[in-house]
C-alpha cells in the first residue's frame, strides 16, 4: 500500500456520515439544545446554525465538535444589553439540562446528569450579537484573555477552510493533534494548515503531510497566522505562542522520525472499521489475555 | 525543601520517559511546573492492533514511583459515575485498590508496568462496559466495602475481627512470634501464619494498610453486610 492510499483509508475511517451514531446523537442534542435556547428567549429573533466542523467538512470520528452559533440581531436587548449578558443568559438558559464550560467564547456542553456527568458532548454554543443588519460580521464576548470583544464573520471562516482545497490535510492534522495531547485551538491548526500549503493544493496528500510537519520541525517559530474574518483586528499571536510553537515542532519531528524509522502505519496505526459484534468479540478476547485488574472507587 | 523525582532522578526520568514512548507513541512526557504528566492518546491493543483509545493524562506523583499516579480520562468519553470507577468530584480514575499494587504494579517497577497492566485493563474493560458488557475482570465495591471484599478474598475469611487483627500485624511496627496468630486458631502466630504475616508487611505498603484498617474499624460489622449487597448496574 503506498502513503496515499495509507492516508486514505485514514481518512475513511475517521469519516462521520450523517447516518453513523455519533452524529445522530449530535444532531438530537442539536434540536434539543436549539429548543432550550428558543424557550429562554422567545421575545428574541435568533440565528442558530451550524459552525465549526460539521459545518466545514472536517469532522473526524475521534475527535469531533458540533459548533452551534446562537446570534441575536443588532440592535436587540433582549437576551441581554451588553456581550457579556448575553453569554451570560444564554449560558444560564443552557445551564437548566447541561453542565456548561465556559471556554473563550463558546459554551462547552457537557452531561450533568448523574448518569452522564462530565461525558463532553462535543458541542459548543456561540453566542453573539450581529454587527448590523447585513447579518455577516458579529461581536462575540470573550471570557478570557485582556480583549473582551472580539469581532468575527462565520461565512468568512467556513469558506475559508471549505473552500481551501486541503481538507483532508486539515483532517489529519486535527487527528495528529489529538494523538499528540497539542494544545493548539482547531481553529488555528486549520489556519495554519491552509497557509503552509499554500500552492501545493495539488500535490499527493502524503507530500502535504510531510511538507506540514517539515515546516512545523524546521520553522515553526516563524509561523503566524491571521484571522480571515478579521485579519487586522483580531490578534491571534498568543494562540500561537513560544511553548506551544516548540511543543508543534517536537511533535512534528517525533512524526517524521516515526515515517522514516517504521513508515507511515506508525503515524496513525492501522485504518479499519469494525461492527459493534466483531467489535465487542475482539474486546473480550483482548480482556482473556489481559492482567485481571479490578477497578474501585475511594469513596461510595 | 520539597524532593521532585525527576530532578533528584534524572536518570530515572529518562528511563521512564524513553520506554513507556517506545512502547505507546502517542504518549508524551510533559514537565509543567513541578510535575511531570504523561498526555495523549492511550491504545486498548490486542496483539498488535488498536481497538480503541482515549484520551489520557497521568499525573504523576512528587514522589513517583512511590505513590500511584492519578489517572484521568479527558476525552469527556466516560461519564464521571461511581459506577465506572470515575470519581464524580475531580475526574480522576481509580484502576486499581492501592493494598491490590503489590500484585499489578509493584512499587520498583517502570512505569510502563503499569500502563501496560492495570490502565490497560481499566480501559479495555470501559470499551466493553460501554458495549453493555460486564465488567471483565470483575470490581471491588467502592469504598470500605471494596476494602473489605478485598481482604475477605486474600485473607480467606469473611471474619472481621480476624480480618482487622491481621490488618494490625501487617501495620505493626513489628511482629513477634510468640504473639498470638490472628486466625484466632489458638496457636502461636510462629507456629501459624507467621509466613504470611510477613510475606503481606512486605508487599502491601504500612500507609494503605493502615488506612484500610482504620476505614474497617470505623465502619464496623455493617461494612459485612454491605459488601454483600448486589454490585451497581454498571452506567453505559
Amino acid at each position: 500500500m503506498t502513503a496515499d492510499e495509507y492516508l486514505n483509508e485514514v481518512l475513511a475511517s475517521q469519516a462521520l456520515g450523517d447516518d453513523s451514531d455519533e452524529v445522530k446523537a449530535l444532531q438530537k442534542h442539536r434540536a434539543d439544545v436549539e429548543k432550550l435556547i428558543r424557550d429562554n428567549f422567545r421575545d428574541t429573533a435568533l440565528t442558530i446554525r451550524y459552525a465549526g466542523s460539521k459545518a466545514k467538512g472536517t469532522m473526524n470520528k475521534e475527535a469531533y465538535d458540533l459548533d452551534i452559533i446562537s446570534y441575536v440581531s443588532s440592535g436587540d436587548d433582549t437576551a441581554g444589553e451588553t456581550l457579556e449578558d448575553i453569554y451570560e443568559n444564554h449560558r444560564k438558559a443552557l445551564a437548566k439540562k447541561y453542565y456548561v464550560e465556559p471556554k473563550g467564547s463558546a459554551l462547552r456542553l457537557k452531561g450533568g446528569d448523574p448518569g452522564n456527568l462530565g461525558v463532553d458532548f462535543h458541542i459548543d454554543v456561540v453566542p453573539g450579537r450581529f454587527t448590523d443588519e447585513t447579518k455577516t460580521d458579529a461581536y462575540l464576548y470573550q471570557s478570557s484573555g485582556d480583549k473582551k470583544r472580539l469581532k468575527t464573520n462565520l461565512d468568512v471562516h467556513l469558506e475559508h477552510v471549505r473552500d481551501s482545497g486541503v481538507i483532508d490535510a486539515i483532517r489529519l492534522a486535527k487527528l495528529w493533534k489529538a494523538r499528540n495531547a497539542l494544545p493548539i485551538r482547531t481553529f488555528v491548526l486549520e489556519l495554519a494548515v491552509i497557509k503552509l500549503l499554500d500552492g501545493m493544493k495539488k500535490k499527493s496528500i502524503s507530500t502535504q503531510m510531510e511538507h506540514i510537519w517539515t515546516e512545523l520541525r524546521d520553522n515553526s517559530a516563524n509561523l503566524s497566522v491571521e484571522d480571515p474574518a478579521n485579519p487586522t483586528g483580531n490578534d491571534l499571536s498568543k494562540c500561537l505562542d513560544d511553548n506551544l510553537k516548540s511543543q508543534l515542532a517536537a511533535a512534528a519531528k517525533r512524526t517524521l522520525d516515526q515515517i522514516d524509522s517504521h513508515g507511515w502505519e506508525a503515524v496513525f496505526g492501522k485504518a479499519e472499521k469494525q461492527e459493534k459484534a466483531a467489535r465487542v468479540e475482539i474486546l473480550r478476547r483482548a480482556a482473556a489475555v489481559a492482567t485481571p485488574a479490578k477497578p474501585w472507587l475511594p469513596e461510595a | 525543601m520539597t524532593h521532585l523525582w525527576h530532578r533528584d532522578d534524572p536518570a530515572l526520568y529518562e528511563k521512564e520517559k524513553a520506554e513507556v514512548e517506545a512502547h505507546f507513541p502517542d504518549l508524551h512526557f510533559v514537565v509543567e511546573g513541578d510535575l511531570v504528566y504523561v498526555r495523549g492518546s492511550f491504545p486498548v491493543l490486542h496483539e498488535r492492533d488498536v481497538l480503541d483509545r482515549y484520551s489520557i493524562e497521568l499525573q504523576l506523583t512528587r514522589d513517583h514511583p512511590k505513590s500511584l499516579p492519578v489517572v484521568l480520562e479527558v476525552g469527556g468519553r466516560i461519564p464521571r459515575h461511581n459506577d465506572r470507577h470515575i470519581n464524580p468530584a475531580d475526574g480522576t480514575a481509580c484502576v486499581l485498590l492501592p493494598d491490590e499494587r503489590w500484585k499489578l504494579w509493584p512499587v520498583g517497577t517502570p512505569l510502563l508496568r503499569f500502563l501496560t497492566g492495570p490502565v490497560h485493563s481499566f480501559f479495555l474493560a470501559q470499551s466493553l462496559v460501554e458495549e453493555g458488557e460486564p465488567w471483565p475482570f470483575g470490581q471491588w465495591a467502592h469504598g470500605v466495602k471494596g476494602v473489605f471484599q478485598y481482604y475477605r478474598e486474600l485473607l480467606n475469611t469473611s471474619d472481621l475481627p480476624v480480618i482487622t487483627k491481621y490488618l494490625e500485624y501487617i501495620t505493626a511496627k513489628k511482629v513477634k512470634g510468640h504473639w498470638p496468630c490472628p486466625c484466632n486458631k489458638g496457636n502461636r502466630l510462629r507456629d501459624c501464619h507467621f509466613r504470611l504475616i510477613i510475606d503481606l508487611r512486605e508487599k502491601i505498603s504500612r500507609k494503605d494498610a493502615l488506612k484500610s484498617l482504620e476505614a474497617l474499624k470505623a465502619a464496623g460489622p455493617s461494612v459485612i453486610e454491605m459488601a454483600e449487597a448486589k454490585p451497581p448496574v454498571p452506567i453505559g
